[in-house]
Order: structure tokens, then C-alpha cells, then sequence
């Protein structure tokens, strides 16, 4: 196969080029797999995932994220790789891939290898050039660790079999949560050419896992699943269609993990919002957060935004802000209420309402156990009874509850906010500034 | 009643045989407490006793622990004695005896409201955590003979629950961990069984210095600099961030953040 690469460039520019290209791609996880090592080779997985350092921008480093090449003959308004972008351009040889991915692991600096690429004359010569490269990998340097690669959309179905027999996980990125916005960003873009790896990814799991019932040694298809990702703050789609754009990506395309992006304008195109205060963090986080209720709370995106109130509180989270909303079913009984209530209790999470089912087994619990269990009794205190008590008298009233959750936050001891502490544009003060971000509470 | 105190070695055995004694005893558990190493500051109506570690004394009690609670819970035993925290003897000893005369089983670890299983429970999850941490960021170097060597600092025993981890994604490799603040070392031949060598603190002194690296190995940690450099993503900056996620006793030891 022939690669067209810059001859004079050396191994340290490329890697500079192409992971400084994959950065704004967020999938990060290396979890959902589990291997042990068959003794021929190197490597095995962890089901829960290992990060194995961090960012200076705090997020981590699990896979060894680079493109393959940063040549694209596609023109997306978002993208840094774009054809009209005048950046320079490198790729790697399938060779150059594997023996950086070898080495790195073998040092312990990487879970594996996630392998992208921008589209180097056709969506089936970059496929293959992908497929080439995973294949030497998992035969030649008989590589077990986690391999996530990305299916490109327009590519010959078979090759993105042939991925998927070699890869842990694959991504197709939807990029906009709506067609429309998708075809103004991307034009050589489309939703359905997008959709159809897709499903084609969730047949394919879908099939191999009856396979597997059958014949133990059956090859493995994507066994940690498939993802995705969008931009979200470079069009002025509302958090309501982004949200539900991702339940039903879970719902319909039994996705593992949706991705929200903050835009970045790296383009500093003129179509595109100019991101001055820099890229909206705090609402990404709110769109995890809620992401997080959908998947393993039990919350369904009706039940936290309407059509009339279509975007998330940003002065509290959307968890509490469904609470104070629904404040007929509470207070709970801690040592009486059923594991899916538990979990609508702000300061709950999945492990204390687990603690709290099994412990509550050996005779009932006071506010000191729960506090040792996990539970974060400075947000709970207004919603929980223990033996019919409240840990202090409050009111369950909406104002009050809010009044000091947000209190506790100016304070700098309420919510922990992963940006707000390091002179990033997000301050939790200056929210209170402005007098719409409270407007959905009724308070001022 | 008199209150007494049986002190042991810090280790796995040290804490296992001091359970043993105190069964022994035969004198109910209330007032009988495990110490692990000397203390400073005697109780002055306490008696106290010591116990030496004793293989076959271990044996049994891990055999018992195994049968009545479990190997989760075993598991579990295991991770907070292995804490450096000084009053897991106590910890421990008085969840085995919770968990066997309760009955619990394999829900031993769930009776959290009694306040010895609930502190076991605490430091086998601080030891969790740490080994956690240590299978993402040690980080390997490869020396002339081709063996691989990492230096860590932990705060609880980790090696033990380390060394599998390694021993199965690096089967074919010669591989060292070095538990600088134990002084203990983890060693994986090639293809082999991997086992702990401690006890040699004297003959490390020059160890740093004498340790040669590969002619590759400065190239590749060139190269992770500079990936590591590069993937963040300038915008959204967040040195606190990267903090909280990676402490910086951990950073100490890894290639990224020595070179500047």
C-alpha cells in the first residue's frame, strides 16, 4: 500500500501534528472491555478503564489519540483539518502507528490506541488504511491492549466489519445535534451517511453477542461498545434537542457513551460564534451531568427539560434542580425507600443508595453512617429523613432549598465545579450577576 | 474490665497471627484490641501483650476467613491491613470478629454502622484507590539489559495487588517495581511467576545512580512528553483540575512532568 507522506519529516513532528489534530476528539474511555492476556503477546484490558495521566487542561489520557493523517478533502466549518485551512499536514505510516503504540504501552503510558483520521482521498482508501494499520497491530505485534477506532462515515460496510472484528470500540461522531446544523457545519456531511455505520456497528454487537451464547471463541465485535460525539455552543440548538438527540441514541442505537464537545473556534470563522469568554464548560458539564441521571439514574430528558423551559439551571445542577422541583415526594425515609427513589436524592449516587440498601439490612441508620457511606449530607440534608427525622429543622420550601445550595456554592462549598477554580472564564459569583440563569426557579 | 492491647509486626501475618492470639485468649473480644507496631504512649490500666508472626497461625486464619466471610471479603481484610494507617489492626480484627459471630458471611463489609467495619471498609477503599492509581501511573523505563523499571512512592502496601496486574499485560517481559518507602521490590521474569524481594534497603544507596537506560528509552519518553504536551487543549486550560485528578506525589515519578 502507498502512503503519501512528507519523506523529510521525522517521527516527533508527526506526532505533534496528529495528536494536536485528534485533541477535540473527547473519547477518552478505555473501559467496557475485559481481557487477560493469552501469553502470545502483550497487553489485556480492564473492564473499568485505566487513565494513565492528565492534561494540562485536566482531562485524561487513556489511548495513544492521534489521526492517521490530518489530510482531509472535506471542508467542515468546525474543523481545524479543514481542505481550506492552510495548516501543515503529515500522516503516519501503518508501521510508524504500531511500534509508537508498542512502545508506549509497554512503558505503561497508554491503555492503547485510538486511531482516527480526516478522509485522505476517499472514505474507503482512509478505512483501509485504518483497517491496515489495527490488523498489523493485533496479528504482527499480536497487540491485546484497548484499540478504539472511528468508522468513517461513507466507507464500504466491510471495512467497517473488518474494523470491528479488530477493535474494542468504534465511534462514528454525529457532530450537530440536528441534520440542519449538521449540513450548515459540514457540508460534505450528511445524518444519514452517519446514521448507517451506526447501525451497522449495533447489528454487528448485536449479532456477535448471540455468537458468543453459541461458540465461546467466537471473535469479538466492538466489545466495548460504540460512541459518539457532539459539538454543542456553535449553534444555538438548546440543551432539550441535545439531550434528546443522545437518549435516543442510547435508546435506539444502544449506544455506550454520548460525548459533549464545548465548541472551540479554532477557525475563527465568521459563521461561527466567537467564543471570547471561552468555550461553554459549564453547560458542557451540565449536559454530562444530565447525561449521567439518564443512564444510570433512571431519569428520562422529559422528566428534567420541556419544550418551554428547554435549557439547564446553571446555578445548580440538573439533579437538584428536578428535586426542588418535585418537592411532593420528599422528604425520603432513608431506611424505608426503594433503591430508584434513593437515587433521585440530591447528594445520593449510585454507590451510597447501594451502601444504604445492603447496611440498612442490619437495623436502621443515622445521619453519622450515611455520612460515612459516601452520601453528601450538606446537599441531602433537605430531602431525607432517618427514623423520620430530619438532620436539622428546615423548611421543604423551593426558595429556601435553593437559597442555601447556592449559598453554600458562593461559598465555595457547595457544588464542586471541575473549572471554575483556575482563573477560566466560568466563576460561580459572577452567575448570580446575571438575573436570567435563576429566572426558571422563580428566584431572586 | 481491663482493657488489653496485643501488639504485632506490620504485615499481613503480623495482623493475622495477632487475630489468632486474640481467639486464643478466650476472654470475649470487647476489651481485647490489636495494636499493629510499638506505641509511644503506654495506656496506664491496660495490660499488653505480643504476639510473633507465625506462618502456621496465618494459615489457619486465612483458611477460617476464606470459608466463614468469603474471598471478597477476604479481599477486603487483605487491602486494609495492608493501609498505613495505624489503627487498622483494631479495624480489622474486630470486623473478622463481627462478621464470624454475626453470622454475616459475605455481607461482612455491608454492616456499616458498626464502626470497626466501617473503618476497615474506609482504609480497604483508600488501598483500593492507591493501587488503582499505581496501575495507571507507574510508568516503566527500559534499562540496557531490556528490563523493564519503575519506581513508586505509595502511602499503603500496594505491591501485592500491583504486581498481578502487570504480571498478566506484560507476561513476556522482564519487569521490576521498586517500592521506594518499603523498600520492597516487585520482580516479574519473562513467562514466569512474579514474587517480592524486601529487606535489601542497604545495597540500594546507589541504585539511581547506577541505573543505565536503553538507547531508545530517552527518544520514547521524548515522544510521550510531547504527545502529553500537545493533546491538551488550550482553551480549556485547568492546571487545578489536572491536580485533583493526578496528585502531585504521583507526578513525582512519571517522565511527563520531569522533563520542563
Amino acid at each position: 500500500m502507498e502512503v503519501k507522506i512528507a519523506p523529510q519529516m521525522s517521527l516527533m513532528d508527526k506526532l505533534k501534528i496528529l495528536a494536536d489534530a485528534a485533541k477535540y476528539d473527547v473519547s477518552c474511555s478505555s473501559s467496557g472491555s475485559s481481557r487477560k492476556n493469552d501469553g502470545t503477546g502483550i497487553g489485556n484490558t480492564v473492564s473499568a478503564g485505566l487513565c494513565h495521566s492528565f492534561g494540562a487542561d485536566g482531562r485524561c489520557i487513556s489511548l495513544l489519540k492521534i489521526l492517521f493523517t490530518n489530510e482531509c478533502i472535506y471542508d467542515c466549518r468546525y474543523c481545524i483539518n479543514r481542505r481550506s485551512n492552510d495548516v501543515p499536514r503529515a500522516s503516519f505510516t501503518p508501521d510508524e502507528v504500531c511500534n509508537l503504540t508498542m512502545e508506549f504501552y509497554r512503558r505503561n503510558y497508554i491503555e492503547g490506541l485510538f486511531l482516527s483520521s480526516g478522509i485522505l482521498y476517499s472514505p474507503n482508501y482512509t478505512m483501509e488504511l485504518i483497517c491496515e494499520t489495527v490488523h498489523r497491530l493485533r496479528t504482527l505485534h499480536r497487540f491485546q491492549g484497548y484499540i478504539h477506532v472511528k468508522a468513517i462515515p461513507g466507507a464500504d460496510p466491510l471495512l467497517i466489519q473488518r474494523a470491528g472484528y479488530l477493535a474494542d470500540r468504534m465511534s462514528v461522531n454525529l457532530e450537530m445535534a440536528t441534520a440542519e446544523g449538521l449540513h450548515e457545519m459540514a457540508p460534505n456531511k450528511h445524518r444519514k451517511t452517519i446514521l448507517k455505520p451506526m447501525r451497522q456497528i449495533q447489528n454487528g454487537i448485536a449479532e456477535n453477542k448471540n455468537e458468543l451464547i453459541l461458540y465461546k471463541h467466537a471473535p469479538r465485535f466492538c466489545e466495548a461498545g460504540q460512541s459518539t460525539q457532539m459539538v454543542v455552543g456553535a449553534l444555538p440548538e438548546s440543551d432539550y434537542q441535545v439531550m434528546s438527540v443522545a437518549e435516543s441514541l442510547y435508546e435506539k442505537f444502544s449506544l455506550k457513551r454520548v460525548y459533549y464537545s464545548a465548541f472551540v473556534n479554532v477557525n475563527e470563522d465568521k459563521q461561527l460564534p466567537s467564543i471570547t469568554a471561552g468555550p461553554p464548560l459549564l453547560r458542557e458539564h451540565r449536559l454530562y451531568q444530565a447525561d449521567w441521571l439518564l443512564r444510570f439514574y433512571g431519569f428520562k430528558v422529559d422528566e428534567l427539560l420541556t419544550k418551554e423551559r428547554p435549557n439547564f439551571n446553571m446555578a445548580i445542577d440538573p439533579k437538584a434542580d428536578w428535586a426542588v422541583r418535585h418537592l411532593e415526594v420528599f422528604p425520603v425515609e432513608i431506611n424505608r425507600a426503594d433503591y430508584r427513589l434513593l437515587l433521585r436524592v440530591p447528594g445520593i449516587g449510585v454507590k451510597s443508595a447501594r451502601r444504604i440498601i445492603t447496611a440498612r439490612r442490619f437495623g436502621s441508620l443515622t445521619f453519622d453512617d450515611l455520612k460515612k457511606m459516601g452520601v453528601v449530607l450538606k446537599r441531602a440534608l433537605y430531602f431525607i429523613t432517618c427514623s423520620g427525622r430530619m438532620m436539622y429543622p428546615t423548611k421543604l420550601d423551593e426558595t429556601y432549598i435553593v437559597q442555601n445550595l447556592t449559598y453554600q456554592n458562593q461559598m465555595g462549598k457547595g457544588e464542586k465545579l471541575p473549572f471554575l477554580l483556575d482563573g477560566t472564564p466560568y466563576r460561580q459569583t459572577s452567575l448570580f450577576d446575571e438575573g436570567q440563569m435563576l429566572e426558571g426557579l422563580n428566584v431572586v | 474490665m481491663e482493657e488489653k492491647y496485643i501488639i504485632c509486626e506490620d504485615s499481613l501475618e503480623g495482623i493475622f497471627t495477632a487475630v489468632y492470639d486474640a481467639y486464643a485468649l478466650r476472654e470475649g473480644h470487647d476489651h481485647l484490641h490489636v495494636q499493629v507496631g510499638e506505641t509511644d504512649n503506654y495506656r496506664l490500666f491496660a495490660t499488653y501483650l505480643h504476639s510473633q508472626p507465625d506462618f502456621g497461625k496465618t494459615e489457619k486464619v486465612v483458611r477460617t476467613l476464606k470459608e466463614r466471610l468469603g474471598e471478597h471479603v477476604y479481599g477486603s481484610i487483605c487491602r486494609a491491613a495492608a493501609s498505613d494507617e495505624a489503627d487498622k489492626g483494631d479495624a480489622v480484627y474486630h470486623t473478622v470478629v463481627d462478621g464470624i459471630t454475626g453470622g454475616h458471611g459475605e455481607r461482612t463489609m455491608d454492616n456499616l454502622r458498626n464502626p470497626y467495619v466501617a473503618r476497615a471498609f474506609a482504609l480497604a477503599r483508600r488501598t483500593a484507590n492507591e493501587v488503582h492509581h499505581e496501575l495507571e501511573f507507574i510508568r516503566f523505563q527500559e534499562l540496557k539489559q531490556g528490563v523493564l523499571y519503575s519506581r513508586i512512592g505509595p502511602e499503603n502496601n500496594v505491591m501485592p495487588f500491583v504486581m498481578p496486574h502487570f504480571a498478566d499485560r506484560l507476561s513476556s517481559e522482564d519487569f521490576m517495581i521498586h517500592d521506594e518507602n518499603r523498600g520492597l521490590f516487585g520482580v516479574h521474569p519473562a513467562r514466569g511467576e512474579w514474587y517480592l524481594v524486601s529487606g535489601v534497603e542497604q545495597g540500594t544507596a546507589g541504585l539511581q545512580e547506577a541505573i543505565q537506560y536503553s538507547d531508545q528509552e530517552m527518544e520514547y519518553q521524548e515522544l510521550f512528553t510531547i504527545f502529553h504536551k500537545t493533546i491538551a487543549i488550550r482553551e480549556r486550560h485547568n492546571r487545578r483540575l489536572q491536580q485533583q485528578m493526578l496528585p502531585l506525589r504521583f507526578q513525582d515519578y512519571m517522565v511527563e512532568f520531569l522533563q520542563k
